[in-house]
């Protein structure tokens, strides 16, 4: 018996060392990548008078859709603040999924909205669409405002509004968002500079809007959030971003294209069925799908992203809300590699069955679950006193310094480009968040992720979630 | 025969290593490469801010004095509108309070002067010429149109297009077909701008797709450019074999109302490739040339879906009102919801004859076709 358990022990302990190293080489792999992706971008950049599209009669038109529920207390700034953005043509698509709350009093009144008879072609089946408003204003020509049946989830309120989407690129963002000004030229550009592929998404680096400072929905000054909570997601987002999905753009295995901040070809997401509304991560499964039809049809695509940051994000501030999130994005992996495993290691679908399923499958869905093993095994080791300490304390202080070392590789790339923060100590002030990201926030996601896991194969009941949000309204920091 | 004397303090260290096995000593070796990358990554931060902040700086102090140089001995001397540029005496003297030696400050002279030049024209802007001339900046765009690197040669492109320096076409011509798309790019423009011949030579040498990018620049290029003799783009709508120059071209003829152009573009219609064939239905729509309504429907029932949206659309663009019967029979008898909302569009567009019909199909339409018609009715509603 203790000679099986200890051929076990040795094939896990093997298991887990190759494990460990080809993620430790995926990450370097990606550091690289990601630093010539970000200076790819800055050296266009410069050479570049983006302005140009902004008075452009050939600038493509693109539809923003934003889905709102229950979001009374900024929707009034956040609309404004999409209404500000740069762009010659374009239109925004707010989509009231029946909230409860004032949301579509309060748009009534502040823009002047009157219900229209308009012209609306279900190519994408949602919940049904009660009423469309347009604005008598005509300094709010752009808006128009869908008020549809809450189809308990995202993806069916964005559905709605590909349905109605006039142009051929839309960009998805949530209504809390606050946007950078220049968003839709910076997505576009892509778009338009692309020689060989057709671009189907292109995605933009997000950051947490907690303690920065906005006005009337404009951000006037950036700060890292001043709560561990907020800040530790600051830190993962610039990892995740600047290093993780400007890497893998580099190679066009862009995994993911945020929910956050996307814009998307409307031909190929609405051909492919637009949003699954029964999926907890929607972005990444239209995302996945997309790219499963561009290869059916043999579309010769590319999913690109941009470093910058062009949009900021409420993150959850307490335990509760930030579990509800992590849970639901766990859940939706699971779904994800569930329904499209047919996609894991097959040659068919290019680099995406080869690299980003894979990847997704063993150093995101697994990784959890293996560390979790770990945590048990080690646990186990230690009780019956078959572990060697200062080896174990070494083999502990390698990955910490490692994980420490990568996610400060990505606030460098991050502050070669674009000196974010105002002051020195904001920018210390983040860098020492890495060494407790470790410790205490890590563990919390492999927490909420088997949690995550748990409901998925329990299938317990979900829905989307209410963030509790505070509103960007005026300055919040003082 | 070398004896280093370690520290003490690293004895222990250094015994573990020797002892241990491959996997932590491979742990160990990442350690100290972790901790020297960690804060290797701390100092290029604290370097990077360092360097940026003290341009800034720089820059704050310099700008404005820029500024108010160019606008006190330029844009506001006495003798700018009313003599002619190149009689107009500067006075130099002023500019040379700025640290003109530093390249850093040419620089941001150099692109202070390009900003000022975009907006404004006739003999403003060849003051602003002069000045940069007479102050020798064009020496720094010489000498980086010599360098070996591309991004080099781009910028100096990019100067000399914005100041209207000429250069021979021989140095630029070789450059629009480089390799390099950001370079090919560059030269395109300065080719344009530039050229004292035939501006739009390349048109006819351009082996690359012009990406959508590249028409944006383009167009915006030669409908800034002064004294440009702008040509028959009919000619590359019938010669060129690229697919790119023939789609940029029918923008262009758009956009100058070329109607000469006409029966080039409506040979185009029998072109196989049927997004050129769209966009010359487009082109024919945007002209309002009345002729080519009849071919058009004629083409109608052979054509994919995004062509007939675009003979719709031109028939409404057009609107001679020859063809109403033909719009009300596809807005009642189409299956595809946007050909219908395409020829209810173009009916409304036709509403100076088409009134009775509208209102006759508005009594008897169904519900999802009455929803059409008074969507594109609505003032308010724009697509």
């Amino acid at each position: 018996m203790s000679g099986i358990l200890e051929i076990l022990g040795k094939i896990y302990q093997s298991a887990i060392f190759v494990y460990g190293l080809v993620l430790l080489l995926v990450y370097a792999l990606l550091a690289i990548f990601s630093r010539l992706a970000v200076r790819q971008y800055t050296r266009k950049n410069s050479l570049h008078q983006r302005d140009l599209l902004s008075s452009s009669p050939l600038a493509p038109g693109i539809t923003i859709l934003a889905p709102a529920f229950n979001e009374g207390m900024t929707i009034i700034s956040n609309v404004r603040s999409l209404l500000t953005l740069n762009y010659p043509r374009y239109e925004i698509v707010l989509i009231n999924d029946g909230s409860t709350d004032n949301t579509m009093e309060q748009l009534i009144t502040e823009f002047k909205m009157v219900e229209v008879a308009y012209a609306y072609n279900v190519k994408i089946r949602t919940q049904p669409v009660r009423k469309i408003f347009k604005s008598t204003d005509p300094a709010y020509a752009s808006l128009i405002v869908i008020d549809k049946v809450n189809g308990k989830s995202k993806a069916d309120a964005v559905n709605a509004g590909i349905n109605l989407a006039t142009f051929n690129y839309f960009v998805c963002t949530d209504v809390d968002c606050i946007l950078d000004k220049d968003t839709l030229l910076e997505l576009i550009l892509p778009v338009m500079q692309e020689e060989n592929k057709r671009v189907i998404a292109v995605g933009a680096t997000l950051r947490i809007a907690n303690s920065c400072e906005f006005d009337e929905g404009v951000m006037t000054r950036m700060r890292p959030p001043r709560q561990l909570l907020p800040r530790f997601q600051e830190v993962e987002y610039i990892r995740s971003f600047v290093l993780g999905k400007m890497g893998w753009s580099y190679i066009n295995c862009v995994p993911n294209v945020s929910g956050g901040l996307g814009l998307f070809d409307k031909e190929v997401a609405t051909r492919c069925g637009g949003y699954d509304h029964s999926s907890f991560g929607e972005d990444m499964e239209l995302l996945t799908r997309m790219c499963r039809y561009a290869h059916d049809n043999e579309i010769d695509y590319a999913i690109r992203y941009i470093p910058k940051t062009l949009c900021w994000t409420e993150a959850p501030a307490t335990l509760k809300i930030f579990n509800r999130q992590r849970t639901r994005w766990a859940r939706g992996l699971a779904q994800l590699m569930y329904s499209h495993f047919h996609m894991f290691m097959n040659p068919r679908y290019g680099k995406m069955g080869l690299i980003i399923f894979p990847f997704n499958f063993f150093f995101e869905l697994l990784a959890p679950l293996v560390e979790f093993s770990g945590i048990i095994v080690y646990i186990v080791l230690a009780v019956t006193g078959n572990i060697n300490w200062p080896y174990a304390l070494l083999l502990l202080l390698f990955v910490y310094l490692y994980s420490v070392m990568i996610t400060t590789i990505s606030i460098v790339w991050d502050q070669l480009s674009f000196r974010y923060y105002k002051s020195w100590w904001e920018v210390a002030y983040l860098c020492m968040t890495p060494f407790m990201e470790f410790l205490i926030y890590h563990p919390l996601i492999v927490l909420y992720s088997l949690r995550g896991y748990y409901y998925f194969l329990t299938g317990k009941k979900s829905t989307w979630g209410n963030m509790q949000r505070q509103g960007f309204g005026k300055k919040k920091i003082k | 025969m070398f004896d280093i004397q370690l520290p003490a303090f690293l004895e222990p260290v250094i015994n573990t290593f020797r002892y241990a096995p491959l996997v932590i000593q491979l742990a160990m070796i990442f350690i100290v490469i972790a901790a020297v990358g960690t804060l290797l990554a701390y100092f290029s931060i604290l370097r990077n801010r360092y360097l940026g902040n003290r341009r800034d700086k720089r820059l704050a102090k310099l700008l404005p004095k820029i500024d108010n140089l160019i606008i006190d001995e330029v844009l506001t001397h006495p003798e700018a509108e009313t003599v002619p540029a190149d009689q107009v005496v500067l006075n130099l003297d002023a500019f040379q309070e700025l640290p003109l030696d530093k390249k850093w400050a040419r620089s941001a002279l150099t692109e202070r002067i390009i900003h000022f030049r975009r907006n404004v024209r006739g003999n403003m802007g060849l003051l602003l010429r002069s000045l940069y001339m007479q102050l020798e900046l064009d020496k720094d765009a010489m000498k980086k149109m010599k360098s070996g690197h591309w991004e080099k040669k781009v910028q100096a492109l990019t100067e000399f297009t914005n100041m209207d320096m000429s250069v021979a076409d021989v140095t630029i011509l070789p450059l629009t077909n480089s390799r390099n798309r950001e370079l090919r790019a560059a030269a395109r423009h300065a080719y344009i701008k530039l050229s004292k011949n035939e501006p739009f030579k390349f048109f006819d040498v351009v082996t690359e797709p012009l990406l959508m990018w590249d028409q944006v620049e383009l167009l915006r290029i030669i409908s800034t450019t002064e004294d440009i003799a702008i040509p028959n783009f009919a000619r590359w709508v019938t010669y060129s074999s690229n697919k790119s120059v023939v789609s940029f071209c029918l923008k262009l003829i758009v956009h100058y109302n070329q109607l000469p152009a006409v029966p080039a573009v409506i040979k185009l219609l029998d072109t196989k490739d049927h997004y050129l064939r769209a966009d010359a239905i487009n082109c024919l729509g945007k002209l309002q040339v009345p002729d080519v309504e009849d071919k058009l429907v004629s083409i109608y029932s052979t054509q994919p879906l995004h062509c007939q949206i675009e003979i719709l659309k031109a028939i409404g663009r057009i609107s001679s009102g020859r063809h109403i019967d033909f719009l009300k029979l596809e807005f009642l008898h189409s299956t595809d919801f946007d050909l219908r909302k395409s020829a209810a569009k173009s009916l409304v567009k036709n509403d100076w004859i088409a009134k009775q019909v509208i209102e006759e199909l508005m009594a008897t339409a169904t519900p999802e076709n009455l929803r059409i018609l008074k969507h594109c009715m609505n003032p308010l509603i724009k697509y």
